[in-house]
């Protein structure tokens, strides 16, 4: 949904407002042109994809010379060619497609925790210079040299490789895909009036050499599909979304899944027609098991990246070490699911993506590093460092975000509660780092009233503060589920794919933005 | 890198002539070009510098009665090629869909002859010498205010972006842009007794350096800002007297956008279909669609299909007037264009400030910012979070945060009871404070 334009305008500028993260279901408002990706063997050393554009280790040595020619401790180049194709389908016809095709380089130079930034479309010799040149200006002092060889560092994961890449899939094989979700939608109910359809393949493909020698390649698949379904009763209409994302290849729409997205999205739409509206004020919520993980995205993940920490801005700047909930709570992030939508091999400096403990056993572990956040705090960086495109420095982003299984049951967190709400299915969430309120947007859920699911309930925010809900997470199933949803992840004007999870979860109080009063 | 207007010319126009001689029956090319730097400064130092001209072409292919929208920042000759080639093989694929073309050129026709002045020939002029000083002189003003010693951050930033488009269409036309923008802006954290660290923002700018806010005055309010939010209590659940910044307000309007548009009123997810000519809001609703204000944000001479931009009354006392419909949607639902998008909102105003605004509300609260949440287009309801002040006797009291109102926006903007004189000058949106009665506010 638009946000009032003075703020996008801010955030697209990335101009001081270092202090909201926001998360959404649905990025195709923004346009058909996200990210895009080919496929392969894992990340790679050494140039490979990029020697089409005539990229040589000789030009990269010579933009590093550049951008190190006024003192910067650091420099890196980020190459990025990604084709991206959208088809939509409305009123029963993919009528309309949209392809887009971006190629271009960042030079970044760091000095201390200074950035300087500059990129170009023209990856000539010159082109470069010139961009390398802007970047340099960050530092004043005498050049340094560039690295002479380039290397891979360690291992290299592969957790995404496909078989067939989305470049050598015709037109005429996608199109199939949105016509059965529109006739098996339009079939399941007559109270449809619309479907729509939109269908996404990415290829993507990333270089990033730096001033330590370090060369390595990633091949960065990614693709969605997803229906929303308009629907009318009694002269009264409701609407609902559902989509699916990974980094896979076609293969990844098996008949199941297809199924399971259409017949979701169409009893999520028929039971808002039952929906009453929600109640307002503070109430025990339980959270269904996965794509609630917006929840730590919200509540705790942005407030755990080091960028904002090193700036002393965010709410968990002075809580590494501290218990900051119950001791059954484990909040994870990382990037080695196999073919998820927030999966990376290497991070957009060239970091391999691990396994990052955010709260282990109730108390927080680690901050979400890149390079520059890992160097102030004088720890190995986790594999963060992400950024939307070559016209970015990349910044600490979360990846998949999830809470490990807990001790409790599904059931038992339901019977628990005498009045409260079940939240199953949401569309947005945002937080304020450094106060640490946070909002996410419940789409769909249910009353509970004497510990049983009553009457279903929608369009409801709920609005928290981050480490007072951390705080009163009391009950944690084992049921975790990690929703394959597309989510989006936004920051600074920088929107990359994340992933997020939860088991089901009981918050004890946290306040239900709803129209009717409580009692 | 260093193409003239000339060559912004030609791009769009070889790449027009390479798509139809590769097949496409019409066609419409954009190219555009657009410079930016960004200063970041944070306690003392340049924190960020962002410099780069980026560029990109954007063509509408009309293949066979099958339409494709492609873009691609890969200008190399051989690579367009391919891409055209490419894009119209794709478009063939797709459904026939007759309600595709390029807009009826009697409607380029009447482009405004006026100066919209949005481009600043000054722009070339600024250093990089001036966007640090700016930064940093907004931070010392932020720094001096009273109860600075509780700021733990200031992050500061100026940002300046020119940009020049050609859009042409191959049947018959030909618009030149060129547009300059300066924003400065100031962030500042402050610590509260009970851990939490509060951040607000102060910013402004304009097409022309000159006419950017003082620094001085967007780092004083910055931490004004912050530090007004310490000690910020989540309030009772209660029905409530709303006053809305001229600042937040936008957000309000934000979630008329679609429903106001003709893609949702075709795809039946309007809450506002069939109300044209209906009261849709309270007397005070009275905004027009205005692209052609001077030096505005929102200002154009004509819309992103090229239809020449023209003033429209959107609500009239209340009543809906008219919607935002391209045409596409419009062919879709035998209506005529209008434009595709908003350009500027321009509101009748009411003739008190803010500060009296409150006098007259008395009790209620006053909303500076809001935080997520979201609104259905389908059915008009909302539920957003907010934050702000208690309003008690007529003036600003306390601080709120952590709640959230609720309800549906018809009923919403019948109970719109007061409009300021203070439209905000830094979105097209340009809202007034607003005063809403009646409004479910969730908090304890």
């Amino acid at each position: 949904m638009p946000e009032d334009r003075g703020m996008t305008r801010r955030k697209a500028m990335g101009l001081g407002a270092a202090a909201l993260g926001s998360v959404a279901a649905y990025d195709i408002l923004a346009g058909p042109a996200r990210a895009l990706a080919s496929t392969g063997p894992g990340a790679t050393s050494g140039i490979g994809y990029f020697a089409r554009f005539g990229v040589t280790e000789k030009l990269i040595q010579a933009t590093l010379g550049e951008a190190l020619s006024s003192g910067g401790d650091f420099a890196d180049v980020f190459f990025q060619h990604q084709v991206a194709n959208t088809y939509l389908l409305e009123d029963g016809a993919v009528n309309r497609a949209f392809a887009d095709v971006k190629l271009g380089v960042g030079v970044r130079v760091v000095k201390g925790d200074q950035t300087g930034y500059g990129f170009t479309e023209d990856l000539t010799p010159e082109g470069l210079r010139l961009a390398a040149k802007t970047a340099a200006a960050i530092a004043t002092g005498p050049s340094r040299p560039a690295p002479a060889r380039f290397h891979a560092t360690g291992e290299l994961p592969s957790r995404y490789a496909v078989k067939t890449r989305w470049e050598d899939v015709r037109p005429e094989a996608k199109l199939p895909l949105l016509r059965s979700v529109n006739e098996k939608a339009m079939g399941a109910d007559p109270r449809l009036r619309k479907v729509r359809v939109y269908f996404v393949d990415e290829s993507g493909a990333m270089l990033l050499a730096d001033s330590n020698g370090q060369i390595v390649e990633d091949l960065q698949p990614m693709t969605t599909m997803g229906l929303t379904c308009i629907a009318e009763q009694d002269g009264r209409r409701e609407e609902n979304f559902h989509n699916v994302a990974a980094r896979d290849d076609i293969s990844y729409y098996s008949p199941d899944r297809v199924d399971r997205m259409v017949r979701e999205c169409v009893k999520n739409t028929m039971i808002l027609f039952e929906a009453t509206p929600a109640p307002a004020g503070e109430m025990p919520v339980v959270l269904a098991a996965g794509s609630s993980g917006i929840l730590l995205h919200e509540a705790i993940g942005h407030g755990m990246e080091a960028d904002f920490n090193r700036k002393n801005v965010s709410i968990y700047s002075d809580k590494i070490g501290k218990p900051v909930a119950k001791p059954f709570v484990n909040i994870v992030d990382e990037g080695t699911q196999e073919h998820a939508r927030g999966a990376i091999n290497v991070d957009d400096e060239g970091t391999v993506a691990g396994k990052t403990m955010l709260v282990q056993d109730g108390v927080l572990t680690t901050y979400l590093h890149d390079k520059i956040s890992a160097k102030h705090y004088g720890v190995a960086p986790t594999g963060s460092g992400r950024r939307e495109s070559y016209q970015h420095a990349p910044m600490p982003r979360m990846r998949s975000t999830y809470m490990l299984p807990g001790p409790h049951k599904k059931d038992e967190i339901i019977a628990s509660v005498k009045k409260g709400l079940y939240c199953t299915r949401f569309t947005n969430g945002q937080v304020q780092i450094g106060a640490g309120d946070f909002t996410f947007y419940v789409k769909n859920g249910f009353l509970i009233e004497d510990g049983k699911l009553t009457r279903p309930i929608k369009d409801v925010n709920i609005i928290g503060n981050g480490p007072k809900v951390l705080e009163l997470v009391d009950m944690v199933s084992d049921d975790l589920a990690i929703d394959e949803g597309g989510w989006t992840c936004g920051k600074n004007g920088q929107s990359v794919p994340v992933s997020q999870g939860l088991p089901t979860v009981r918050v004890a109080s946290i306040t239900v933005g709803g129209s009717t009063s409580k009692s | 890198m260093s193409t003239s207007q000339t060559d912004v010319r030609e791009i769009a126009r070889a790449a027009m002539k390479s798509a139809l001689a590769k097949g496409a029956k019409e066609a419409a090319a954009t190219f555009s070009r657009s410079r930016n730097v960004s200063l970041e400064w944070r306690d003392g130092k340049v924190e960020k510098i962002n410099e780069a001209t980026t560029r990109g072409l954007t063509l509408q292919l009309y293949v066979d009665g099958r339409y494709s929208q492609v873009s691609s920042s890969d200008l190399r000759p051989e690579a367009l090629d391919t891409f055209i080639a490419d894009s119209i093989s794709m478009t063939r694929v797709l459904s026939e869909d007759p309600f595709r073309s390029l807009p009826d050129p009697a409607l380029y026709e009447g482009r405004a002859s006026v100066d919209l002045q949005l481009e600043d020939p000054a722009y070339p002029t600024v250093t990089p010498d001036q966007r640090r000083k700016a930064a940093q002189q907004m931070e010392e003003a932020a720094r001096a205010v009273k109860g600075a010693e509780s700021i733990l951050s200031v992050s500061t930033g100026f940002d300046d972006t020119r940009t020049e488009s050609f859009r042409v269409a191959s049947n018959g036309f030909e618009g030149t842009r060129v547009d300059t923008v300066f924003f400065v802006s100031a962030s500042v954290s402050v610590k509260d007794a009970d851990g939490r660290r509060p951040e607000d923002y102060s910013f402004g700018g304009s097409r022309f350096l000159g006419e950017v806010p003082a620094v001085s005055e967007v780092g004083r309010q910055a931490a004004e800002r912050a530090i007004s939010r310490l000690g910020a209590k989540k309030p009772p659940s209660a029905v409530m007297t709303l006053v809305i910044d001229n600042r937040a307000a936008g957000r309000l309007m934000g979630a008329l956008g679609g429903p106001l548009s003709g893609a949702s009123l075709q795809q039946k997810r309007s809450f506002l279909e069939g109300k044209l000519g209906q009261a849709v809001g309270s007397p005070l609703l009275d905004v027009v669609d205005d692209p052609l204000i001077p030096r505005a944000f929102g200002s154009r001479l004509y819309d992103g299909e090229g239809l020449a931009a023209r003033k429209r009354p959107v609500f009239e006392k209340g009543v809906l007037r008219s919607y935002y419909i391209d045409t596409y949607y419009g062919k879709k639902l035998k209506m005529a264009p209008t434009s595709g998008g908003v350009s500027n909102l321009a509101w009748t105003l009411g003739a008190k400030p803010q500060a009296a605004i409150l006098k007259d509300v008395g009790e209620g609260i006053l909303v500076t910012s809001f935080l997520g949440g979201n609104s259905n287009g389908t059915t008009g309801d909302y539920s957003f979070g907010v934050q702000g002040f208690r309003v008690r006797g007529g003036e600003r009291a306390e601080p709120v945060g952590e709640m959230n109102i609720a309800g549906n926006m018809l009923e919403l903007l019948k109970k719109l009871t007061a409009v300021g004189n203070d439209p905000w000058p830094y979105s097209s949106m340009r809202t007034p404070t607003l005063v809403f009665e009646g409004v479910q506010l969730a908090g304890v």
